[in-house]
C-alpha cells in the first residue's frame, strides 16, 4: 500500500522519507562509481578468503588436503610460545600505534605553527626521508649503531671506549623494546604527519583570526582551534591501524633475535618460525593462527568502532 | 657423532680419500663395487626388461627420449652461477643444441627457495626436475611426488665413469628407493686464520692441536691487538653466523666449540635414535662457548649476525672489530675469501687450521639433488626419457657435463687462443694469455674485471669426472678442495619423521633459548635444560619413538 | 617570503615560542638525517666501514658505487618495471579510492554503511598467503608485474583517509550543484576532486611509496626476471645474494649504500614538486560557514 503510494508521490523533491526503491533509484550514479571498487574488492580480498577453511585442513604442498578439524587451534592454544607472541603482539603494537601517533601529532601541529615557509618545507622533506628505506636498510643501519663489538657507535660514546662494559641493546630484554619504539617512531613519524598536516591544511583562517581577537596565546590556539580540528583525523587513523594490529611483521622481524623472543616474538614472526623455516610446510597450522589474528583484530575493530560511535556519534566508515 | 665412528669413517678416508666423504651411514659406508653390483643386479631381477633395453647402445637410449619429450621444464636455486645476468641464454641454447630438446629454466630465489618451491607445487605448478637441498629432500622423498630412479641410476650409463658412487648409493632408502640423484658431494667447512693475526701474537698454526691451543690463540687476538691500531681488546678471536646452525650439520661454523657434540637428533651406531641436544656432550660444549663469550673470544654479534654480516666483518678494510678466525665453506670460498681480503686491502694470506684434536675431522654436509617429478600415471616411460635427457646427460662426461661444470663456450670459457686483462689500470691488473686449444675460463659477462669460477657442478666436487681433460681451478680452490677431503667425515643423517617435519621450528627454537640463556646471558646450563626439556621433551619422545619404530 | 609574513603581522613577531621551535626542530631533523648521513658517507667510500663519519676518510672517496648501478643493465628493465608499476598503481589507487570515498560520503545512500562493512572487513580478514596465491594465479598475475599494480591500487586504508578528507567539503557545496543540475558524476568531478589536491597528493604519495617499495610481493609472486621491479632487483643483487663475490670493482658495502640512496632518490627528485599540494593545501574552510 504504501508503497504505491510512494511511487505516485515520487515527483516531489520534498518528500522526506522516500521508499526505498526510489532513494536507490536516486542514488544509481553511486552504486555505479561503487562497482569497480567492489569488483577489486570481491577478486583480491574476498576470493581468497575462501581459503580459511584450510584452518581445519593438514595442507601441505603434496597431496590432498585433509580434513582434521581443531587439531590445528588446539596446537595453537596448548603452545606458550603462541600466548607469549599473542601477548607481545598486543603490547608492541599498541605501544607503538600510540606513541607514533602522539608524536606524529605533536610534531604537525609544531611544524603548522613554523611561519618559514623555506624551514617548514625543509624540515618536512627531512622527515618523510626514513619512510622511504624498507625496514630491511633500517635494521642494517642500527644494528650497525648499536653493535655491541668494538666498532659499535652509540656504545662507544656512552662508555668511552670501554668494550667490557658494552650494551648488547638488541639482545637485551630490557633495551629491546625501548629501542625498538625509538626505531618505529624515528621511521613513521614523518610519514605519519602527512595525514595530519593535510587536514591542518584545510583549517579555517578565521578560526585563528577569532582566536586572535579573542587574545588567545599560541598554546590556547593550538589547545582550542588546531587539536579539535584534528581529533576526527586522529581517532580515524588509531582505530584504522588498529585492525592491523595483529598483523605487525616486518618491524619486528628484522630486528629481533632469538636472545628477545619473549620480549619481541609476535604471532606473524611466530608464524614465520613455523612454517617457512620448514622444509615441508603445513599450511594449515598458519592459516589457522592467520584466521585467529583475524578474529582479534575484529573484536578490536568493533570495540573501536562502538567507542567511536559512542564519543562522538559515529563510527569509522 | 661418536669416537668409534669417527675413526671408522676416517681409516676408509685414508683408503679411498674422496669416495670416503660420499659414503653417508654405515649401511653405504662399505659400498665396494661388489656391493654396486650386488644392487644393481638385485633390480636386474625385478626390472629384467629395463634392464635388457640400457643393454642397448646409448645412442638408442637417447633416441628414446627424443620421442617421449619435447621440452623439459627445470626449477633451481641460485645455485645454477648461470643467472640470467650471466649468461644463462647461452647455457640454455647450448644444453638444448646438445640434448635436442627445450629446456625451460625456472630459476628462484637463493634465499626463500622452500617457500617458492612449496608455492609452485599449491598452485599444481610441477617442473620436470628440481634441485633440493639435503633438508629439503628428506622431506619430499616419502611424499611419492618424486619419482623412484633407482634402476634408472643402477644402469645408467654414467656409472663407468663414476668415481664417488657412494654418494648415490647413500642417498637410497632402505628399501632401496633413490628418489634424487646428487652430482656432487656436500661439501663443508674449514677453519681459515689470519696469517697476519698469528704472526702479530707470535702464533705458529702449526702448534694448534688441541682446543686449548685454539683457546689461548682465540684469546690472543683479543687481548692483544693483532690488527696493529695501538689498541688492545677491540678484537675478536672468532665471528659466525650464529652459535648454532639452523640447517644441517648445525655445528659446521664453531666446530672447535662443539666438538664431539651433536645437537640434534641423529642416529648411533646401534642404529637407535637419540636427541643429541640433551647428552652430556651438548652441555659441556655450550660451557665451553659462555667461556669464551665472557672472555671475549667470540665476537658477541656472532648471536645477531647473518653468514653475510659475519663475512663482512671478517674481511672489513678495517679490521677494527674484525676476528683472526673464520669457520666456512671449504674449496672456492677459500679463493673468494683471499679476493675479498685483497680487495679490501688487508693482508690476504690465510691459514687453513688442521681440524684440532678434539674435533677430528671437519663435517661434509649431505649433499643437494636434483629430482624428477612423478606425473603419477603409473607408467616410467616419460620419467625415464627426463632421467635419460637431463640426469644421464649431466654425467655425460663430455659436452653437457662441461656445460653444467663450467658454463657455456665462448661465453664462460672457450679454447681459442686469446689474451684479456683484467683490472686494467690498477695495482690488480693482470693479464691472462692462452694458446689454441688451451681450456681456460672467460671473464664472468656480468664483470669483466672477474674470471668465472665454475656452473652448477664444482668440478671438484663431482661424482663423474670429465672425460675431455678440461680443467680450470685456482690453486686456492683445488689446495682448499684437497685440504678438505683430507681432513673431512660425513656429517649424520638427518631424521625423517612426520612430528620432526611439523615441530623442527619449535624445537630449534627451544635450542636457542638454551644456548642464549647460558651463552649470552651467563645462566645456569641445568635449568636451561630442564626448561628445554619441559618444553619440547614430549615431542622429542614423539618422534624419537617415531623414528625408532 | 616568509620575511613579507612576518612585517604583515607586527602581532606575530618572533617570540620564545618560535625560538624553541626551531631549536627543537633542528635538532630534531638533525636525529633523523644522522643514520641516513651515514648511509651517504658510505655509499662515496671506497670500502666498507663500520664506524660513522662525517666525511669519507681521505682517499676513500669514490663515485664507483653509483657508477656500477647506473652501468649495471640488468637493472635498466626492473626500474622501467618500477616507473610503469608505481605510475599505474598510484593512478589506479587514487581511481580507486577517490570513487569509494566519495560513495561513503552519501549519507542519504541506502547501504552505505553495508559498503562500509564491506571494505573495513577486507582489512581484517583475510585468506592468508596460500589461498592468495593461488586466485592470483587464477587471475594470470603470477610472474606478472601488472600484480603490484592490481594488489597496491586498492588500498581499504587509504580508501577510508581519502573518505576522511571529502567529508570536511561542506555539504552546502554539493547541494548547489545538485541544484545546478550535475550528476553524481559531475559533482565528483566539477567540484569534490578540485576541492581535494592535498588529499590527491598525499594519498597519492602513500601509493607510489607503497608500489615502488614493494619487495615482498615480488618475492612471493615473480620468479620471471624480465618482470620483477627495482627495489627487488637492487636488493637481491646486492643485499642478499648469498654467493656474493668480488664481482663488482666497488666493495659491497659501498654499492649497498648507494643502492639504498638510488631507491629513496627519485621521491627525493620528484617530493619538491609535489611539496607546494601538501603546504598550501586546499582552503576548504574559506567555504565554510
Amino acid at each position: 500500500m504504501s508503497k504505491k503510494k510512494a511511487v505516485m508521490t515520487s515527483g516531489g523533491v520534498e518528500v522526506r522519507e522516500k521508499p526505498l526503491k526510489l532513494r536507490i533509484w536516486n542514488n544509481r550514479g553511486y552504486y555505479l562509481m561503487f562497482l569497480p571498487v567492489a569488483i577489486f574488492l570481491i577478486l583480491i580480498y574476498y576470493w581468497p578468503m575462501l581459503g580459511v577453511r584450510y584452518a581445519f585442513y593438514d595442507y601441505k604442498p603434496v597431496g590432498q588436503p585433509t580434513f582434521v578439524g581443531l587439531k590445528h587451534f588446539q596446537k595453537m592454544f596448548e603452545t606458550q610460545a603462541f600466548w607469549t607472541a599473542f601477548k607481545n603482539t598486543l603490547e608492541l603494537s599498541i605501544i607503538k600505534l600510540i606513541i607514533t601517533n602522539v608524536s606524529a601529532v605533536v610534531v604537525s601541529i609544531f611544524l603548522n605553527e613554523m611561519k618559514n615557509l623555506f624551514a617548514k618545507k625543509t624540515l618536512q622533506t627531512i622527515i618523510y626521508l626514513p619512510h622511504f628505506m624498507s625496514w630491511a636498510v633500517v635494521a642494517s643501519i642500527f644494528s650497525l649503531f648499536l653493535s655491541p663489538s668494538s666498532t659499535g657507535m652509540i656504545n662507544g660514546i656512552i662508555f668511552n671506549g670501554d668494550t667490557s662494559k658494552y650494551i648488547y641493546f638488541l639482545a637485551s630484554k630490557t633495551w629491546w623494546r625501548p629501542i625498538f619504539y625509538v626505531i618505529n617512531i624515528w621511521k613513521e613519524t614523518g610519514w605519519g604527519t602527512i595525514i595530519f598536516l593535510a587536514t591542518l591544511s584545510g583549517i579555517n583562517p578565521e578560526l585563528y583570526e577569532a582566536a586572535d581577537i579573542d587574545g588567545a596565546t599560541r598554546m590556547q590556539k593550538i589547545r582550542f582551534v588546531t587539536l579539535p580540528a584534528l581529533a576526527n583525523t586522529i581517532i580515524t587513523v588509531l582505530i584504522l591501524n588498529l585492525a592491523k594490529v595483529m598483523n605487525m611483521f616486518e618491524s619486528v622481524f628484522v630486528l629481533y633475535n632469538n636472545a628477545v623472543y619473549d620480549v619481541s616474538d609476535v604471532i606473524s614472526t611466530y608464524i614465520y618460525r613455523q612454517t617457512f623455516a620448514v622444509a615441508l610446510p603445513n599450511y594449515g597450522y598458519s592459516t589457522a593462527v592467520g584466521l585467529f589474528k583475524s578474529l582479534v583484530g575484529c573484536v578490536l575493530v568493533l570495540v573501536c568502532n562502538w567507542a567511536s560511535k559512542k564519543t562522538r556519534g559515529r563510527g569509522i566508515v | 657423532m661418536k669416537k668409534k665412528a669417527l675413526s671408522l669413517l676416517l681409516a676408509s678416508a685414508m683408503v679411498v680419500s674422496l669416495a670416503a666423504c660420499g659414503s653417508s651411514d654405515d649401511s653405504a659406508s662399505s659400498s665396494t663395487p661388489a656391493d654396486t653390483s650386488a644392487s644393481s643386479s638385485t633390480s636386474t631381477d625385478t626390472q629384467a626388461s629395463s634392464t635388457e633395453a640400457s643393454g642397448d647402445t646409448a645412442s638408442a637410449e637417447k633416441a628414446d627420449y627424443h620421442d617421449v619429450l619435447t621440452s623439459l621444464n627445470m626449477v633451481v636455486n641460485g645455485t645454477l652461477t648461470a643467472t640470467v645476468d650471466n649468461g644463462q641464454a647461452d647455457f640454455e641454447k647450448q644444453w638444448e643444441d646438445a640434448v635436442g630438446i627445450d629446456l625451460q629454466i625456472q630459476q628462484l630465489d637463493h634465499s626463500g627457495y622452500v617457500d617458492a618451491v612449496g608455492r609452485l607445487f599449491a598452485g599444481g605448478d610441477y617442473p620436470d626436475v628440481i634441485v633440493m637441498s639435503a633438508d629439503m629432500f628428506k622431506q619430499y622423498a616419502p611424499t611419492g611426488l618424486l619419482w623412484d630412479m633407482a634402476s634408472a641410476y643402477d644402469n645408467a650409463e654414467f656409472q663407468s665413469r663414476m668415481t664417488l658412487p657412494g654418494i648415490n648409493e647413500a642417498l637410497k632408502d632402505s628399501e632401496g628407493h633413490l628418489y634424487g640423484f646428487a652430482p656432487t658431494y656436500g661439501n663443508g667447512c674449514v677453519t681459515y686464520v689470519k696469517k697476519a693475526w698469528l704472526d702479530a701474537v707470535g702464533i705458529n698454526a702449526d702448534d694448534v692441536k688441541t682446543y686449548d691451543d685454539y683457546y689461548n690463540m682465540l684469546k690472543a687476538f683479543h687481548d692483544g691487538d693483532p690488527d696493529g691500531n695501538g689498541v688492545n681488546g677491540d678484537t675478536y678471536g672468532v665471528v659466525a653466523a650464529g652459535f648454532i646452525g639452523n640447517e644441517a650439520p648445525y655445528i659446521n661454523y664453531l666446530p672447535e666449540f662443539w666438538q664431539d657434540a651433536y645437537p640434534s637428533i641423529y642416529q648411533k651406531d646401534s642404529g637407535e635414535w637419540v636427541d643429541g641436544f640433551q647428552e652430556d656432550a651438548t652441555k659441556q660444549a655450550i660451557l665451553r662457548l659462555q667461556q669464551a663469550y665472557a672472555d671475549g673470544c667470540i665476537d658477541p654479534e656472532t648471536l645477531t649476525a647473518s653468514t653475510k654480516i659475519a663475512r663482512e666483518k671478517w674481511f672489513s678494510n678495517d679490521q677494527t672489530g674484525s676476528s683472526g678466525v673464520f669457520t666456512y665453506w671449504a674449496g672456492s670460498w677459500y679463493q673468494t675469501l683471499t679476493d675479498n681480503l685483497i680487495k679490501n686491502e688487508v693482508d690476504p694470506e690465510l691459514v687453513q687450521l688442521a681440524p684440532i684434536a678434539e674435533v677430528g675431522a671437519y663435517l661434509n654436509r649431505e649433499a643437494p639433488v636434483w629430482c624428477i617429478i612423478d606425473d603419477g600415471d603409473g607408467d616410467n616411460t616419460r620419467e625415464q626419457a627426463i632421467f635419460d635427457a637431463f640426469i644421464e646427460t649431466m654425467m655425460d662426461g663430455g659436452t653437457v657435463q662441461t656445460l653444467w661444470t663450467y658454463g657455456a663456450e665462448g661465453v664462460h670459457w672457450s679454447t681459442a687462443a686469446e689474451s684479456f686483462t683484467t683490472n686494467a689500470g690498477t695495482d690488480n691488473e693482470k693479464t691472462y694469455e692462452y694458446a689454441e686449444g688451451e681450456f681456460h675460463l672467460l671473464p664472468s659477462p656480468n664483470d669483466p674485471n672477474s674470471i668465472w669460477k665454475k656452473n652448477h657442478i664444482d668440478p671438484a666436487l663431482s661424482v663423474c669426472e670429465l672425460t675431455n681433460g678440461y680443467v680450470a681451478q685456482t690453486d686456492l680452490a683445488a689446495e682448499g678442495n684437497k685440504f678438505f677431503t683430507e681432513n673431512c667425515v660425513d656429517a649424520p643423517v638427518s631424521p625423517v619423521s612426520e612430528t620432526f617435519t611439523n615441530e623442527s621450528g619449535t624445537i630449534y627454537d627451544a635450542k636457542l633459548a638454551v644456548i642464549t640463556a647460558v651463552v649470552v646471558e651467563g645462566g645456569d646450563i641445568d635449568a636451561a635444560m630442564q626448561t628445554y626439556v619441559d618444553t619440547v621433551g614430549s615431542i622429542i619422545d614423539q618422534c624419537l619413538s617415531e623414528l625408532n619404530q | 617570503m616568509a620575511k613579507e609574513k612576518v612585517s604583515k603581522k607586527p602581532s606575530e613577531r618572533m617570540h620564545v615560542f618560535d625560538v624553541v621551535n626551531y631549536i627543537v626542530f633542528i635538532l630534531l631533523g638533525l636525529l633523523i638525517l644522522v643514520p641516513i648521513w651515514k648511509v651517504v658517507v658510505d655509499s662515496f667510500t671506497k670500502v666498507g666501514i663500520y664506524q660513522f663519519r662525517l666525511w669519507p676518510a681521505s682517499g676513500m672517496f669514490t663515485l664507483d658505487g653509483y657508477k656500477t648501478i647506473i652501468e649495471t643493465q640488468a637493472l635498466y628493465r626492473p626500474f622501467v618495471n618500477s616507473v610503469i608499476t608505481t605510475l599505474l598503481g598510484t593512478l589506479l589507487g587514487l581511481v580507486l579510492s577517490t570513487l569509494g570515498g566519495y560513495v561513503l560520503v552519501q549519507f542519504e545512500m541506502p547501504g552505505r554503511n553495508l559498503f562500509g562493512y564491506f571494505l573495513l572487513f577486507t582489512m581484517i580478514f583475510s585468506g592468508g598467503m596460500i589461498p592468495e596465491y593461488l586466485v592470483m594465479k587464477q587471475l594470470h598475475l603470477v610472474n606478472s608485474m601488472w600484480i603490484l599494480v592490481v594488489k597496491h591500487g586498492m588500498n581499504v586504508y587509504n580508501l577510508v583517509l581519502m573518505r576522511n578528507f571529502f567529508e570536511g567539503i561542506p555539504g552546502s557545496l554539493y547541494e548547489a550543484a545538485r541544484i545546478d543540475g550535475c550528476s553524481p558524476m559531475g559533482i565528483f568531478f566539477k567540484i569534490v576532486l578540485p576541492l581535494s589536491k592535498a588529499a590527491l597528493a598525499s594519498i597519492g604519495l602513500m601509493f607510489a611509496v607503497t608500489v615502488w617499495n614493494d619487495y615482498s610481493t615480488v618475492k612471493i609472486y615473480i620468479t620471471d626476471p624480465n618482470q620483477t621491479n627495482f627495489q627487488y632487483k637492487l636488493r637481491n643483487m646486492i643485499m642478499d645474494g648469498d654467493t656474493p663475490t668480488t664481482a663488482y670493482e666497488v666493495s659491497q658495502n659501498t654499492l649497498f649504500n648507494a643502492g639504498i640512496i638510488s631507491a629513496i632518490l627519485p621521491f627525493m627528485i620528484l617530493y619538491p614538486f609535489l611539496q607546494k599540494y601538501f603546504v598550501k593545501g586546499v582552503n576548504i574552510g574559506a567555504v565554510k560557514e
